[in-house]
């Protein structure tokens, strides 16, 4: 509880954050655009938000939402078939999952036997929709709510941008957690315990921050076994990432935990008993949080563009994700001919990349220990 | 230029076997200079003197035929035999065009600069070898490449023996290589102590050549040889029209035979050497026309390999090698590609609107690379073929074909497409039908749609499958195939990984579905025991596979490493498999292809995909062509060498690029061969 008991310097600091406008309406942005994605099914989706047919209501769009997903699982489809169409717009049974836009439009004509409601951006980020007419790498068009066009595949490029910024977040997140909570970890025991672990710990942490980190996450992630599934890849690509990224946060933990051992009250935690696990977590750790908070946008940014670069290169997200880098490929590819590709691709990641470096440089400046030092 | 390699995964077997067939089977012609002097000019010697083979070999070479005496025989010229029906292909058409040119340079790239210029041995397969092996030697006979006959080139006449396997050759007294040296029977003897030798370090060759496949060669006289094939078959002639190796080049091989010949040219019988000056290292090879090519007046050569040289340079960036097509540097470039064919080189273009660039698009007559899905079956449920045709109907390659490939290709038939009369034309790939897929799903128990849509059996078993590749540039395909199957009612799970262990994952048979493609080599009739047979799908054969009603029996282990990659594996299959081996006549050979065609079909493990029945060039209007444009059997625009520079046409364009003038424009589709 000690953590989230404000002291006032803490207090002080958040609101010299405040003060800093352009990064603290960036923290703001960026969390409530994190925060609806991550309900993304409800403004980003091929099904609709609601329909009302025969008296029925219906809401596929929640049903494909996170956590509702995991939980409820239809146990018929909706098909075309139970909307009333019997053949499709190629003349095949519609005993497939109906698809809500063809739906609307045929609502839309006249003879209406319900209404449904679609989401901001009507489209699912890995079906292609040539039976609307729409190609592959098509351009921006507002009729067909293909925002940003199309992909090589017929995807919609916004819902795959969208996705695409889900994913590297979450990422991106997950990333920074996993490598501070190695690093501080490591860091701390190291600069408390000092003598040969430091020593030693240190030398292996210098060997360790040698190994070059983008060779070895291609090499890793080449040798892959073929057996191992999408979602596996995904979370060993994180794995592999945060083995050859946590040492870098060593140094300054290790380099504040000294600082710090040497504070009178961690002498008055030892007098009374304490073991040495409870001073670097209970008493240590929340002092030294100010270092690990101004590091913590930098890593995130640098966890999206490696990432992104991986992507890039065709190492990162297993083909098919969303996922920024691919869409940059493929820009690249077309940057003659398509230049929107590139250019919606390289504006989203110039927007995030900006943003989380603005919530930096605030944090950086509002927990400047010059500012309020309070050495007595 | 050729764009060959694009559309082709290669199993490495299939691959060497493809290009060997062809650098062997069908070469064209061939020429070069003398070691270290590059003197191209003919000697004059006299045609030679019938008369007794006398063997001028070293002694090395020549305790090498004596140790295999069953296999080189050296005999008289009474032992020719007199029945014998001598063809000499001089009623077959002429395919050249009279209004060709000689003279003028045409300018090419490659990718990379050539490693070796030797025709076998590590590093020699790269693409530079077309231009000095595969389009430009001379074999003993050629194929015609527009009917089924033979051309003479290094022999003036064959004729097969009474056993079927024996191909009897006298050579053409003129042929000589670009270093003025006659070709001697004699050299077809070298040729199998140079392909059996192990310091040319080629396996392949080593084991092709070796005398299970070829069981014997006969000189008769200075002019005539035989060469017996080990089985009776319709191409027989094709199998023994092997090239002459000249042995006053090596005459004898060692050790250091990789070093000592990396950058020699081997005198060749063909139109065009490299003689050393025209060696820039780095930069550029140029190939010369050989002076007074022996065969130029000759029926099948005239008015081919016009051009008096062709110049190879490097250019390593594919965009920069575009760029500088464009600007007239390079004479021509493939346009296959969907990108350049309407993106980046559009009808519309500047150069093509003043019709200075023309393009070209050739359908073209020759086995297709098999793009395919091929389902494993020893699988779970994939071993039912009722679902395994119910895959058929869930894949939607029309609409692959209309979205992602702009409708340029079409759809692949059958497994064995594009080899004439042993293709079976009855047999159509099965289209996509929700309905029909449902049937034949039914049929194996899945009825029941889950909420997802995908169909599920009584027990809740999902049809749920992983398609296993490595080919990341058809990822866009292989979207639209999973997002169509699933209005089927299956789920398709996309594998996709590094292009070698794609091939890995499949060829060790752990895949479900495996997409991919396979080069297929000119050939006269498709191949089955390979992709087909037993044998190649399990370690275990006869009645330890299957059981006595015929069907596998349990816990049979998969064998690795084989084309097999669907584990079809049926006793009446392999029965008619063996048939097809065995069979000598070509009539028999079709009537098993076209019924095995049908089987295979209804078995159903092998979903055809695509086939680009076509190639398409951009290139500058001097450079011309006959009328038909090319052979029905050219794989590329070069192939056959039936071009010319038009040099007035190329001075004229050229003046006409700064005055502004323009031609009449050209985008034409030759669909002659079109089927």
């Amino acid at each position: 509880m000690a953590l989230w008991k404000l002291n006032p310097l803490t207090e002080r600091k958040l609101k010299r954050f405040q003060s800093i406008k352009r990064g603290y309406w960036s923290f703001i942005l960026l969390v409530v655009t994190l925060f609806i994605s991550l309900f993304g099914e409800l403004v980003v989706n091929d099904q609709a938000l609601v329909v009302r047919y025969k008296g029925n209501w219906y809401f596929p769009a929640l049903a494909d939402t996170y956590p509702m997903k995991w939980i409820y699982i239809p146990k018929v489809p909706r098909t075309g078939k139970f909307f009333g169409m019997e053949k499709d717009g190629d003349g095949q049974p519609y005993s497939y999952p109906v698809n809500y836009r063809g739906l609307q439009d045929k609502w839309n004509e006249g003879n209406a036997e319900g209404w449904l409601v679609m989401p901001v951006i009507p489209h699912d980020p890995y079906k292609p929709n040539f039976s609307e007419g729409v190609g592959k790498l098509a351009a921006p068009s507002r009729e067909h709510k293909h925002y940003l066009g199309t992909d090589d595949a017929g995807r919609d490029i916004a819902a795959r941008l969208f996705y695409g910024f889900r994913i590297v977040m979450l990422f991106a997140l997950g990333f920074t957690f996993m490598v501070f909570i190695i690093g501080s970890a490591l860091g701390c025991l190291m600069g408390y315990f000092g003598g040969l672990t430091d020593l030693f710990g240190l030398r292996v942490v210098e060997i360790w921050a040698n190994i070059p980190f983008l060779y070895m996450v291609m090499i890793m992630v080449s040798v892959l076994p073929s057996k191992v599934g999408m979602m596996t890849r995904v979370l060993m690509l994180l794995a592999i990432m945060v083995v050859f990224s946590w040492t870098s946060m060593t140094y300054y933990m290790r380099a504040s935990t000294y600082k710090e051992k040497a504070r009178d009250y961690v002498s008055a935690a030892i007098l009374l008993g304490a073991g040495p696990f409870r001073i670097v977590f209970c008493h240590l750790l929340p002092n030294t949080v100010s270092t690990l908070v101004t590091f913590l946008p930098f890593t995130v940014a640098a966890a999206i563009s490696s990432v992104t670069a991986l992507d890039f290169l065709n190492f990162g997200l297993p083909e098919g994700t969303p996922s920024w880098g691919h869409q940059l490929r493929l820009g690249q590819e077309y940057i003659r001919e398509k230049p929107w590709i590139i250019g919606s691709a390289l504006t989203a990641i110039f927007l995030v990349l900006t943003m989380v470096t603005f919530i930096g440089e605030a944090v950086r400046e509002a927990f400047d220990p010059k500012k309020f030092s309070t050495y007595e | 230029m050729k764009k060959k390699t694009n559309q082709v995964g290669t199993l490495m077997l299939i691959l060497s076997m493809a290009l060997i067939f062809w650098g062997c089977g069908k070469p064209k012609d061939n020429n070069s200079s003398k070691t270290g002097g590059g003197s191209g000019k003919p000697k004059a010697t006299a045609s030679m003197e019938v008369g007794p083979v006398e063997l001028a070999s070293v002694e090395e070479v020549k305790d090498f035929y004596e140790a295999s005496p069953m296999f080189f025989s050296i005999k008289k010229t009474e032992d020719i035999p007199e029945n014998l029906k001598w063809e000499d292909g001089l009623g077959e058409p002429v395919f050249s065009s009279p209004d060709a040119k000689q003279g003028g340079t045409m300018n090419q790239h490659t990718g990379d600069w050539p490693r070796t210029l030797r025709f076998v041995g590590p590093d020699a397969s790269g693409s530079f070898r077309r231009h000095i092996l595969d389009n430009n030697a001379f074999a003993l006979v050629h194929e015609h490449p527009e009917t089924d006959g033979y051309i003479p080139a290094i022999a003036k006449r064959w004729a097969v023996g009474d056993d079927k396997k024996t191909v009897f050759f006298e050579l053409d007294p003129n042929a000589r290589y670009s270093d003025g040296e006659p070709v001697q029977v004699t050299d077809f003897f070298f040729h199998f102590y140079f392909m059996r030798s192990k310091h040319i370090k080629a396996p392949w060759y080593n084991d092709y050549y070796d005398d299970k496949k070829f069981l014997n060669i006969s000189l008769y006289n200075t002019r005539v040889l035989s060469i017996t094939y080990y089985k009776a078959k319709p191409d027989v002639i094709t199998k023994a029209a092997i090239r002459p190796v000249p042995e006053h080049h090596y005459e004898e091989l060692d050790e250091d035979f990789l070093k000592d010949y990396q950058w020699e040219f081997e005198p060749t019988a063909g139109p065009y050497e490299v003689k050393k000056e025209n060696i820039n290292d780095g930069v550029s090879i140029t190939l010369t026309r050989v002076v007074d090519w022996w065969a130029d007046k000759k029926k099948f050569y005239k008015n081919r390999f016009n051009p008096e040289k062709i110049r190879v340079t490097v250019v390593r960036e594919p965009a920069k090698v575009f760029e500088l097509f464009r600007k007239g540097e390079l004479d021509w470039h493939g346009l296959s590609l969907p990108e350049y064919w309407y993106d980046k080189l559009p009808n519309d273009a500047l150069e093509v609107e003043n019709g200075y660039i023309h393009k070209v698009q050739f359908y073209n007559d020759i086995p297709r690379p098999t793009w395919a899905l091929r389902i494993n079956c020893s699988k779970p449920l994939l071993d039912n073929q009722d679902i395994r045709q119910g895959l058929h109907y869930s894949m939607n390659w029309d609409l692959v074909n209309k979205e992602i490939f702009q409708g340029d290709f079409e759809r692949m038939q059958t497994v064995a497409d594009g080899y004439g009369g042993r293709s079976n034309p009855k047999v159509k790939a099965r289209e996509f039908s929700i309905e029909r897929a449902g049937a034949a799903f039914a049929k194996a128990g899945f009825t029941k749609r889950g909420g997802d849509g995908i169909l599920q059996n009584e027990t809740g078993k999902r049809l749920s499958f992983t398609i296993t590749t490595g080919y990341k540039r058809f990822s866009s395909l292989l979207t639209v195939l999973q997002q169509e199957a699933k209005k089927a009612g299956v789920e398709l799970n996309i594998e996709m990984l590094e292009l070698t262990a794609g091939w890995k994952k499949t060829n060790e048979k752990q895949h479900e579905i495996s997409f991919g493609g396979l080069n297929n080599s000119v050939e006269l009739y498709p191949r089955f025991f390979e992709p087909y047979h037993s044998y190649n799908a399990y370690v275990e054969e006869g009645d330890k596979l299957y059981n006595t009603d015929g069907s596998l029996r349990e816990g049979v282990t998969p064998k690795p490493d084989t084309n097999n990659s669907t584990l079809t594996a049926d006793r009446e299959l392999d029965k008619r498999i063996q048939q097809y081996r065995d069979a000598e006549g070509l009539e028999e050979i079709t009537e098993l292809s076209h019924d095995l065609i049908q089987r295979l079909h209804d078995h159903a493990s092998f979903i055809p995909g695509w086939a680009k029945p076509w190639y398409r060039v951009g290139y500058w209007r001097w450079v011309k062509w006959p009328e038909g444009f090319n052979v029905r059997q050219s794989r590329d625009m070069e192939e056959f060498h039936l071009h010319w520079i038009d040099t007035d046409a190329k001075a004229q364009t050229q003046e006409a690029k700064k005055s502004g003038k323009k031609f009449e424009k050209t985008v034409k589709v030759y669909d002659q061969y079109r089927k």
